[in-house]
């Protein structure tokens, strides 16, 4: 085995035994882990907000209309899920699922005998629906709007009934708002609203009180359902047709479209096309980590060797340019073990998804070739740029201390990219985009992130000339660098002397006078 | 003779200092050749070139009698001064590790460090980390990685410091039994006493230059004879000697004092002189001791040892 190859095989061993390594390896499963289970869970965690309701109106019409209108949407919701179900199994243990959870008291329930439908079977088996039962079902979902059980489900992530109970209270004595603000205090409820005696006129004495002033999803969620109700009052009230009172409250909106990536032809966007044109940041952010932890192991490494006094011992056995190419493969090769396990556990990642996350395309997007490729190609890119840098200042440096001054202008350059990241994200073939591109030290990023556009193949090709252009200069810079600064001690030299070095001829300063050759 | 290393007129320049001046130097085979000379005055960077870390600006080096050192690399042995180990490598791991780099085979270097490490009583250390050692072993692990792939010119620099006596010992024994199987040993020392004890030749390097080369002997019959005294008492007594202009230089140790007589003094008188004051328990005329060499040789410059 070639001298560089022993150093870099060392060099792989031993980061193999060190924390960043692992943790580099398994903070990824982690994140996926958490993304799958970590949001449903977070929803899941949080507590049900009971509101009591203090309702002025005429037989507090309001206030029932808005329950019969959540009760609406969830059973639309519901019905949503239930003839989106594979098989009759699966219909019946959802549907029992939430049934089970509902109280007597829940307006489902209430719906159920108010209704006189039997809405347990009538969800579970919808075929089997009387006409009159079937005819009620049509009315139902023709009164949600187009959009709205998405627009609920924003509002209230999933059934309302997951996340708001209205709680009745029978006596509440002549100072009902004091007895309701004592409910509060005690944190019987968490909420409670008022609503004045004419709401169709207006909403001057409505309120809502909650000591909570930053969670406002229920405020939001409450008084939509009250906006829907109270405007179709007015409308009503105008005696308009119920065509023209649709047309009044019908929405003017924009399809989103696109032209098809072969045919040319303009189509609707698909979503899991919108999830393509960000999935490039996220490959950006761990192409950023996987650079900078593989960079930065390189540079500390580097340092340990030189505090600890082992450069000599190497260079009696080794060439500095062995060292030196050694040490870059050995931590590359380290950095490239870190990224493809993240690839792999990733392509594994995608195989437990399921429901919504399965149908925005993520396998598609994680094991597309151009997505793979990219970055596990400016990864290496990406790595071997800085690493000329940073072993050429590991070089110079006794201490990490000492590194840190000379760090700072790679991480001012370094942290472009990221802010650049959701700009280029949006226009990635944009003015900005391309210029950016063509700096070497963010080529890597840039292209990366510019993935989801994609860039036209002349800009790849440009890119990967100007990349291994910048790599042939910056690892010759190193060289030089390396050969003088590694048998250094004492204070780092400034930005000044180095260039000077980088000038001089070679022999001129400590340096070799001939290059060997393995 | 066979030389295992032949420096001729090499020079080396760093910017406009130079570091080692047209230095000439003939090292023959299975010898122990002693490198004295103050700090900076150009020793590591001479042993540095015959290790090809650095190139010379001129001259020419043959070290084991080819003239590209670099070819020969794996066949020499180097301590340098500051000496470090891979903290979190396992002693085994690490003595292999410098004797793979020397072109061993990864399982004859396995072995021969085992090997090593259990013959210099490191045998339950071998599946312990670095960090773990202390400073006397940790040398120890150090010569073992130097030694390993069986040099045939071994470079030891500054082998001694830090040694407690039993470790020391070790070290000269070491140094003695390459001796005996024919390897040839450099050794750069601040402590004159270990240079003679061992070193067949010395070879002294001042400001870049020569100033001495040759084998103890030689090196001590082209300097005049001192007196050496073992006394007891104050020592005070010397410098009067020497301001009433009996002798000229007075390396007072405490204990022992040497002292030059000026020309034209007898030592007799000196003698008489010292009796009266202190208790003196040996008394002899003999070579110069390479302290007083060292000393003279840098022009009686306070010398940073």
């Amino acid at each position: 085995m070639s001298k560089t190859m022993l150093v870099a095989q060392r060099e792989f061993m031993e980061n193999m035994r060190t924390k960043t390594f692992w943790l580099g390896i398994l903070s990824f499963p982690i994140l996926i882990v958490f993304a799958i289970f970590g949001q449903k869970l977070l929803a899941d965690s949080k507590d049900v907000r009971k509101y009591a309701v203090l309702d002025r109106s005429e037989g507090q019409w309001l206030s029932r209309a808005v329950s019969a209108r959540a009760t609406q949407a969830d059973i639309g919701k519901l019905l949503e899920e239930v003839t989106e179900a594979k098989d009759e199994d699966e219909r019946t243990k959802l549907v029992q699922k939430w049934w089970s959870a509902l109280t007597e008291d829940h307006p489902l329930r209430i719906a159920e005998r108010q209704f006189g439908l039997d809405i347990l079977s009538m969800i579970a088996n919808p075929p089997e629906l009387s006409d009159q039962q079937k005819q009620q079902m049509s009315k139902w979902r023709d009164q949600l709007a187009p959009g709205q059980i998405e627009e609920l489900a924003k509002v209230a992530g999933g059934l309302s009934l997951d996340d708001y109970r209205q709680v009745q209270f029978d006596d509440l004595g002549d100072d009902p708002e004091k007895a309701l603000s004592e409910k509060l205090n005690d944190e019987k409820i968490f909420a409670y609203f008022v609503i004045g005696p004419d709401p169709e006129e207006s909403d001057e004495t409505s309120a809502y009180v909650s000591n909570n002033i930053t969670d406002n999803e229920l405020r939001k969620w409450y008084a939509s359902h009250a906006t829907e109700i109270v405007r179709d009052r007015r409308i009503k009230n105008l005696n308009l047709s119920a065509e023209d009172a649709a047309s009044i409250r019908g929405r003017y909106e924009f399809a989103q479209q696109n032209l098809d990536g072969e045919t040319g032809e303009v189509k609707d966007v698909e979503d899991k096309e919108k999830l393509g044109g960000l999935a490039p940041i996220a490959f950006v952010y761990l192409l950023w980590i996987a650079v900078f932890t593989a960079a930065q192991m390189l540079l500390t490494n580097t340092i340990e060797e030189k505090s600890n006094r082992l450069i000599e011992v190497l260079l009696s056995s080794v060439s500095p340019m062995q060292l030196m190419a050694g040490k870059v493969i050995g931590i590359g090769a380290t950095g490239l073990t870190i990224v493809l396990s993240w690839v792999i556990s990733a392509l594994i990642g995608v195989q437990f998804m399921s429901g919504k996350i399965a149908e925005l395309g993520l396998t598609a997007i994680i094991s597309d070739p151009l997505y793979l490729g990219s970055f596990v190609a400016y990864f290496l890119a990406g790595y071997l740029l800085y690493a000329a840098f940073l072993v050429a200042i590991g070089s110079v440096c006794d201490s990490l201390k000492e590194a840190q001054s000379l760090m700072q202008p790679v991480f001012i350059i370094l942290i472009v990219p990221l802010i650049a990241m959701v700009f280029v994200v949006q226009d990635p073939n944009g003015t900005v985009a391309r210029f950016l591109t063509y700096i070497p030290l963010f080529t890597p990023f840039l292209m990366m992130n510019r993935a989801g556009g994609p860039p036209p193949t002349w800009e790849y090709v440009a890119t990967t000339i100007l990349i291994i252009v910048s790599l042939a200069i910056a690892f010759w810079a190193a060289a030089k660098v390396f050969r003088v600064g590694i048998l250094m001690t004492g204070k780092p030299p400034k930005v000044s002397e180095i260039l000077r070095w980088l000038r001089a001829p070679v022999g001129q300063v400590a340096e070799r006078k001939q290059e060997t050759t393995d | 003779m066979e030389h295992a290393l032949t420096l001729s007129h090499v020079t080396k320049r760093f910017g406009s200092f130079t570091a080692v001046d047209d230095l000439s130097l003939n090292i023959p085979t299975g010898s122990i050749y002693g490198f004295i000379g103050p700090n900076g005055a150009g020793k590591t960077t001479t042993i540095r070139m015959v290790m090809s870390i650095f190139y010379p600006d001129a001259g020419e080096i043959t070290v084991l009698g080819n003239s590209q050192p670099e070819a020969v690399k794996d066949r020499l042995g180097y301590l340098p001064e500051e000496k470090g180990l891979y903290k979190t490598m396992r002693l085994g791991e690490i003595v292999a590790y410098f004797g793979k780099l020397k072109g061993m085979n990864s399982g004859e270097a396995k072995r021969k460090a085992i090997d090593l490490l259990e013959r210099y009583g490191l045998g339950e250390w071998i599946d312990k980390k670095c960090q773990a050692l202390s400073k006397g072993m940790g040398q120890k692990v150090q010569l073992l990685g130097t030694l390993i792939h069986d040099p045939e010119l071994v470079i030891l620099d500054e082998p001694f410091s830090g040694l407690d006596p039993v470790n020391m010992e070790l070290m000269r024994d070491t140094i003695l039994s390459m001796k005996k199987e024919g390897r040839t040993v450099i050794f750069s020392t601040h402590v004159m006493k270990q240079a003679e004890e061992i070193c067949d030749y010395i070879f002294m390097i001042h400001k870049s230059k020569k100033v001495l080369d040759g084998t103890l002997a030689e090196v001590k019959s082209t300097h005049e004879r001192g007196i050496q005294v073992d006394y007891d008492g104050d020592g005070a007594v010397f410098h009067e000697l020497q301001s009433q202009g009996l002798v000229d230089r007075v390396n007072d140790a405490g204990k022992t004092c040497e002292m030059f007589p000026t020309d034209g003094t007898d030592p007799q008188q000196i003698l008489k002189k010292l009796v009266e004051r202190i208790s003196i328990r040996r008394f002899d005329l003999r070579d110069p001791s390479l302290h007083e060499i060292f000393v003279r040789a840098v022009g009686g410059e306070v010398v940073d040892a």
